[in-house]
């Protein structure tokens, strides 16, 4: 059975096998519930999100363990990407969001960027600039699959997919044992896949300029922006890891992205993950064999 | 993907830093072991004597070793290691010596060449608790005619944060000594001994691509420590082999590992050691882990080890001047040691091959500082091994 649902601004699916009207209805509830819960929480396109309250607060406040296992996690990616993975980039992440910014814009958004700007220690954070971003971009979404994958085993599927935007939680293989197939996205392609690979558990995940992409006089700029210079980054179109969990996924294909091509490239190979990089020119590489 | 590798240090931290959000199940899926089964053959070659005078056959010990091993998972989150060993023993070892011209020692080898033979199995479990959390129980049991030995260990890891892992354990072990040959060379008939054991240790990850590992290690013996097929010469006699019924031993150790490149780790190893029997050791070991085109690796490396005699060491006694405890044991005196190896993996598939070699050589000249006493058993050795393991998954 498959469901189509919309969330967090990208379609989404959830494929579930082998269970009742009743075990496939309750898992997509579950999923819908979830799913919303979260966006409501770490949104940062909403004035009502936790994020929000974080980021306009000027006193220190204590967050839900939920909350300080992604700020520790996203510290960690930031501390592995030497500061290019920064929470606190929304402001130039929605400056990037449909349109080409002034260069004045980018610098006022630089000043209320970067790690250094918040205190976290868990599970205190306090932003001590004001006007800051917080966004959770590259983690959220990944983290739901996740979470809905391991709603839906709880109430009794043990088949299926969870697919939020392309980022992939595997909840069981097939009924019989078979690894689900599941396509890569193929950048620059709308709904056309670039490869089809076996999924026999945990996540896929893949960053790229596909979507939310700006084309000005023919030049193509990612939504994924360098926290450093306020510029979308250059280098890979698109970046699809597998790991045992879409969180792993997600966060290493990002980082790859904003590591860039040869320092990505190189990253990749160094965490071991399978993975399928393709650069603007289209060419293909990485070790998932396609 | 290949959950056979152990995850890089990037890796660890990405999963270390997710476990707490995703939950156990990816991170025991992560963790988990592919089932594969192994087998080895070892060949164990010490040098004949030469130099020192000896007495008997010069040829000393030689052992051939086969190993088979299986890992596998039992249920999501354990992981179980089986582990049989057989060992083919044969050759003369050091059995006493006596004062040569100019006071230097003679070596007494066994007169009869010793041909014997251990079986040993072990077992252990890992049980993943999540969150890079883990619990590990063993046990073994080593049989050979004269030598019975038994031991179960507990060990136990749990991050202290994305970056810090404790990590903390005991074990016991219990020997059965009953000599061959007692009525006839007047050796002890059945002796016991206990070994305790207890570690902490702290793993820091320092970087995305270096862990640096301490740790401390307490050990405790008692019972029967003498070795029964050994003597001592105390003026004229030759008396048996007598130690202390106890020892207590601190070793601290170091492991860094460095991820050079995508191709090449370096790690690292020391070992420092100080017993109530005086002995102190000293051990470096680096090797090279290069991953070349074709599936291949080679591993060159080095060992260095030094160590002070225990107090009641010497290759002979006067009479006068021995206390209660005397041994000319030569893994009690003082001397250093420099090994090299080279190991070689393939990977066809999935099957791995793997097989090397290892030179050892001991004298008291490589001793740090220099030995107080001479050590006319000291060893060197070949070692040559190949092995072939097989992968399920």
């Amino acid at each position: 059975m498959r469901f189509e649902f919309s969330t967090m601004g990208c379609p989404c699916a959830l494929h579930v096998e082998d269970v009742g009207d009743d075990v496939a209805r309750r898992a997509l509830a579950a999923t819908l519930a979830e799913v919303d819960r979260l966006d409501r929480k770490y949104s940062h396109y909403r004035d009502d999100s936790l994020l929000a309250t974080l980021q306009r607060s000027s006193e220190s406040i204590d967050v839900d363990d939920e909350t300080a296992n992604l700020f520790d996690f996203a510290a960690e990616l930031n501390r592995q990407s030497d500061g290019l993975f920064d929470i606190t980039a929304g402001k130039l992440t929605r400056l990037w969001d449909g349109r080409k910014p002034a260069q004045k814009e980018i610098d006022a958004a630089l000043r209320v960027t970067g790690w250094h700007r918040i205190e976290w220690n868990r599970p205190t954070l306090h932003v001590t600039t004001r006007n800051m971003h917080l966004d959770f971009g590259g983690l959220v979404k990944e983290y739901a699959a996740d979470r809905c994958a391991e709603l839906c085993r709880e109430v009794g599927v043990q088949s299926g997919v969870v697919d939020l935007g392309g980022d992939l939680a595997l909840i069981g293989p097939h009924a019989n044992g078979e690894a689900w197939i599941v396509g890569i996205k193929a950048p620059r392609a709308e709904g056309k896949a670039a490869a089809s690979i076996a999924l026999p558990r945990g996540g896929l995940a893949t960053s790229g300029d596909y979507e939310r992409a700006l084309i000005i006089d023919g030049k193509r700029y990612s939504h994924i922006v360098d926290p450093r210079s306020g510029w979308p980054i250059e280098g890979f179109a698109s970046v699809s890891v597998v790991a045992d969990s879409c969180l792993v996924a997600g966060s290493a294909s990002t980082l790859a992205m904003l590591l860039g091509i040869e320092r990505g490239g190189a990253w990749l190979r160094e965490l071991g993950l399978p993975h399928l990089c393709i650069d603007g020119e289209g060419r293909i590489s990485g070790d998932i064999k396609i | 993907m290949n959950t056979n590798k152990r995850p890089s240090p990037s890796l660890s931290l990405l999963l270390a830093a997710s476990a707490a959000l995703v939950g156990h199940k990816a991170h025991a899926e992560e963790t988990s072991t592919a089932p594969s089964i192994g087998y080895r053959f070892n060949v164990y070659d010490e040098d004949a004597f030469s130099g020192a005078p000896v007495i008997g056959s010069d040829k000393r010990y030689h052992v051939d070793t086969q190993q088979l091993d299986f890992s596998g998972n039992v249920g999501e989150r354990n992981t179980l290691n089986v582990d049989a060993t057989h060992e083919v023993m044969s050759g003369s070892s050091p059995w006493y010596s006596i004062p040569g011209p100019n006071n230097k020692p003679i070596q007494v080898l066994s007169g009869a060449t010793i041909r014997d033979h251990r079986s040993a199995i072990s077992a252990s479990l890992m049980h993943d608790a999540g969150g890079n959390s883990t619990t590990t129980g063993s046990v073994s049991y080593s049989a050979e005619r004269d030598y019975h030995a038994t031991a179960i260990g507990l060990e136990h890891t749990i991050p202290l944060n994305t970056a810090l892992t404790l990590g903390f354990g005991g074990s016991l072990s219990h020997d059965v000594i009953e000599p061959t040959d007692a009525e006839i060379f007047d050796r002890i008939r059945h002796a016991q001994k206990n070994t305790y054991s207890a570690f902490g240790s702290l793993s820091w990850v320092l970087n995305r691509a270096s862990v640096l590992e301490s740790g401390i290690q307490l050990n405790y013996q008692s019972g029967y420590l003498s070795d029964p097929y050994k003597l001592a010469t105390v003026g004229e006699a030759q008396l048996p082999d007598t130690r202390p019924d106890r020892r207590t031993e601190a070793a601290w150790l170091v492991r860094y590992r460095l991820a050079i490149n995508d191709n090449a780790a370096l790690h690292a190893d020391s070992r420092v050691a100080v017993n109530s029997w005086g002995q102190k050791s000293v051990t470096l070991d680096a090797s090279l882990y290069q991953t070349l085109p074709g599936d291949w690796q080679i591993i060159p490396g080095v060992r260095y080890y030094t160590q002070h005699s225990a107090r009641f060491y010497a290759p002979f006694f006067d009479a006068n001047d021995a206390g209660s405890f005397y041994s000319s044991d030569y893994r009690l005196g003082g001397f250093g040691s420099v090994a090299g190896h080279l190991d070689l993996r393939k990977q066809f598939g999935r099957w791995e091959f793997t097989a090397g070699m290892e030179r050892y050589h001991a004298t008291t000249r490589y001793a740090l500082g220099g030995a107080n006493a001479a050590n006319p058993g000291a060893v060197s050795y070949t070692r040559i091994f190949a092995g072939l393991d097989y992968h399920f998954d």
